[in-house]
């Protein structure tokens, strides 16, 4: 960081990252539907606005049912994944994982446009159902590399300890293995019902009539007067996403510190 | 003696394949109850292999093992009456120290408080009294191997199997441990069958030591048999040091093996001294260096004397060792002596008197 060249460019990154996030809070509490300098005045009166949209608390409680369900599968789905390519040996290893990771790069859009001609003509009706199978899609591999990683650093003679003193395989992982990795766990339910949360395209094109939040918000600001308001929620999930991730990290680096392992990185 | 104590272990021509690989080529050996015995062998000779399907954490191809009588090929590793100390001391990291010393009675009737008293005896005869509340993962390497071992003992197996428990410990600690490790035994008087790849540990520790070498034992003795009489020069050559000139063999009568050894002459071993079939070719005769002595003014020879010239001095402080060519051979040889105080460190290029005796001598061949 010597050449000032150099930090000219860090800190206008930066800025061109973080700055409409900043201003996102600064509009929210903006007393005009206007959104543009000069600001006109402090007001919580889009907060109170947001709060009394009874539409809004209905996609809110569809996404949250969404996410939980999804963090929750893709979570177990990525332990049997983990446990499986850390611990076995079997025929197409790698390939297998490369499939179950293929979402990861693969384009949501094409992911949803699949998704959705195959489960039409299959006859599914669109539901939270087939929103949470998409999500599940992509949230899975997320899980998988962060279980694969707690799971991976699990010291085999661990297991065989307890089981040499008497545990059954079953009592082993409940006893030994589940603590252990249990911050990986809790990392990847976080980080795939943050995912879920704020995903827009499959869940705008697997969703029935009922809406999820994301594609609620993107309906809302083709009015101007809703503006606003939607940049209040935007200032509310940013502070709420901030808290999980920071929770998740927490508990990462709690786990880490616990079995007294070296950090290699992580989210934040 | 330990010839009478009963059998514990016992594998009947064991082999265990992974795929191709032969890991264990027909192991034939018994371990006799309260016996402390090793398995000694370089990396990938298959001992830990061995000690793993005694565990029951490896099963065998072929063959039969036998503990206490009983045939353990349907027994899982969790109904064996064997207990592990494992080379990663594999000390549960979320759990305080008692609650990992205390882990295998979880399934124990007996009540809280007896489990408690137990648990602080075994903290008590490792060494470890008033360690119980503290975070395993806090403990220092040699901690963590008491733990491992109170863990491991608290269940009063028949069979205590170490695998490399001292190779993560620095000297001192390696060596404060290999004492340790023998007054428990012999307090406890439970089998302690010992993998090492340290052959100075497993002579210091062991009853009797199995060598082995690419899955199969090539000896089976107790440390000073393998070390004056190594059945081959494998053996010879993996523990300690051994010195090998050429020799051959002039006669053979009976018992009695006449050979010319390279640098000592004409010199007759006993049947014991000679090792290896007599159909191979190229015999060499060993010997180790503390067997050869060099004389210094005034000293004697109690039985033979040779010359020799010292070409290399390496002095340890408590011992010297000079490589020395003996008269007659152009490969040096190594001497081993123990210092005196006030008699001098003898130069390089320095002509010696070397005396040694035929019964030092092994014959391989």
């Amino acid at each position: 960081m010597k050449s000032p060249g150099l930090r000219a460019y860090a800190i206008s990154y930066l800025i061109f990252l973080y700055a409409p996030i900043v201003l996102l809070p600064i509009f929210a509490f903006n007393d005009s539907k206007i959104i543009a300098f000069p600001l006109s005045g402090f007001t919580t009166h889009w907060f109170a606005e947001m709060w009394s949209d009874s539409q809004l608390f209905r996609a809110l409680k569809n996404s949250l049912v969404i996410s939980g369900t999804t963090a929750v599968i893709a979570t177990v789905l990525g332990i049997c994944a983990a446990r499986a390519t850390t611990r076995f040996a079997f025929p197409a290893k790698g390939g297998l994982l490369g499939l179950i990771m293929l979402p990861l790069v693969l384009p949501e859009m094409i992911v949803a446009m699949s998704l959705l001609v195959v489960l039409l003509a299959i006859g599914v009706n669109l539901s939270f159902l087939t929103v949470i199978l998409g999500h599940v899609l992509i949230c899975t591999p997320f899980a998988v590399a962060i279980l694969s990683s707690a799971f991976q650093s699990l010291d085999k003679s661990l297991e065989e300890a307890a089981y040499d003193l008497g545990e059954t395989p079953v009592s082993t992982f409940r006893l030994i293995i589940l603590p252990l990795v249990m911050p990986g766990i809790i990392s990847s339910l976080l980080i795939c019902f943050t995912i879920s949360l704020d995903e827009f395209i499959i869940a705008y094109f697997l969703s029935g009539a009922d809406t999820v939040l994301s594609a609620y918000i993107y309906s809302q600001f083709r009015f101007p007067a809703r503006v606003p308001a939607m940049l209040a929620l935007g200032t509310v999930l940013v502070l709420v996403s901030i808290v999980l991730l920071s929770i998740a990290e927490y508990f990462r680096r709690r786990g880490i510190a616990k079995t007294g392992g070296k950090d290699t990185g992580g989210f934040l | 003696m330990s010839t009478a104590k009963p059998i514990m272990i016992e594998f009947r021509d064991v082999h265990k394949y992974y795929g191709d690989y032969h890991a264990l080529r027909g192991i034939t050996a018994n371990i006799r109850a309260g016996e402390f015995f090793s398995l000694l062998g370089p990396s990938g000779c298959g001992k830990t292999t061995l000690l793993r399907t005694i565990a029951g954490f490896e099963g065998i191809s072929s063959g039969v093992v036998l503990l206490d009588g009983k045939d353990m090929a349907n027994v899982p590793a969790n109904k064996r009456p064997t207990n592990m100390v494992f080379q990663s001391y594999a000390i549960f990291p979320h759990l305080s120290v008692e609650q990992n010393v205390g882990f295998g009675l979880r399934r124990d009737p007996r009540p809280a408080s007896d489990k408690a008293k137990a648990v602080e005896e075994a903290l008590e005869m490792v060494g470890l009294k008033g360690y119980g509340k503290r975070a395993a993962h806090a403990l220092s390497g040699g901690q963590r191997q008491r733990v491992a071992l109170a863990r491991a003992l608290i269940l009063k197996p028949k069979v205590l199997l170490l695998d490399e428990p001292l190779s993560a410990l620095d000297k001192k600690m390696r060596e404060q441990m290999q004492m340790e490790l023998i007054r428990l035994q012999r307090q406890v008087g439970i089998t302690f069958v010992l993998v090492t790849h340290d052959q100075e540990e497993a002579l210091v520790m062991s009853d009797r030591i199995a060598v082995m070498f690419e899955g199969e034992i090539t000896q089976l003795a107790d440390p000073e048999t393998l070390y004056r009489r190594p059945n081959s020069r494998k053996v010879a050559d993996f523990i300690g040091t051994m010195n090998f000139v050429p020799a051959q063999i002039i006669s053979e009568i009976g018992d009695v093996v006449e050979v010319d050894a390279k640098g000592f002459g004409k010199v007759t071993l006993h049947a014991e001294q000679c090792m290896g079939s007599a159909t191979a070719t190229g015999a060499s005769v060993g010997f180790r260096p503390e067997t050869l002595t060099i004389l210094f003014d005034g000293q004697t020879a109690s039985d033979r004397e040779t010359m020799a010239t010292v070409t290399e001095v390496v002095y340890y402080g408590d011992m010297t060792y000079y490589d020395v060519k003996l008269d007659g051979t152009d490969q040096p040889v190594r001497i081993s002596m123990r210092n005196v105080f006030g008699r001098p460190v003898l130069d390089i290029g320095t002509r010696a008197r070397v005396a040694w005796s035929p019964g030092a001598l092994v014959l391989f061949r």
